[in-house]
């Protein structure tokens, strides 16, 4: 089991009462694989520095995780399947 | 090469580590208002001589502010 912390952009013409919701069920993917999650942190709507997939702004989100490798993956993969996903990051804190 | 001769005194040349003075060990890409006064106006990341942090740090700054560029935190170019 590994410390990871996963920030993801996501799509800010989400309603805000469907985000956390959709968070969770990306969590999923952590909590079957039998990893535990510490924090979610959810920013709100953010002012993106540029554009991405044309969009001016994004709902941050940063979580923190302890998991496998294997499972940290998949929820990666799995959030980048999403259409309402902008962009992610996977990182180890620890590391640096 | 040799430095750059130092004029007047004391005050030219004790410049504080600005981390070590904020006591960061841990430099956090999400800490945008941080990494905002090591990058210039139009986005490029300041030189060691203009930031005078240790090379550790430095590196560790350049790899904060690629991250945050890359979630859109800080610009990659301004203007």
């Amino acid at each position: 089991m590994r410390h990871y912390e996963v920030m993801v952009i996501l799509d800010p013409d989400l309603e805000e009462r469907a985000v956390s919701p959709l968070i969770e069920s990306f969590l999923a993917v952590v909590r079957n694989g039998g990893g535990k999650v510490e924090k979610v942190d959810t920013w709100g709507r953010r002012r993106l520095s540029y554009e991405i997939k044309k969009k001016p702004e994004g709902i941050y989100s940063v979580i923190d995780l302890n998991a496998t490798p294997e499972v940290v993956k998949e929820l990666d993969r799995q959030l980048n399947l999403n259409e309402s996903v902008l962009r992610t990051k996977v990182l180890r804190p620890e590391m640096h | 090469m040799a430095r750059r001769p130092v004029k007047g005194t004391e005050q030219h040349r004790k410049r504080p580590n600005p981390l070590d003075a904020a006591g960061i060990t841990y430099v956090d890409y999400k800490d945008t208002d941080l990494l905002r006064k090591f990058i210039s106006d139009r986005g490029k990341i300041r030189s060691r001589r203009v930031t005078r942090v240790t090379a550790q740090q430095q590196r560790q700054l350049a790899r904060a502010i690629k991250n945050a560029r890359e979630m859109a935190l800080i610009p990659y170019s301004g203007r």
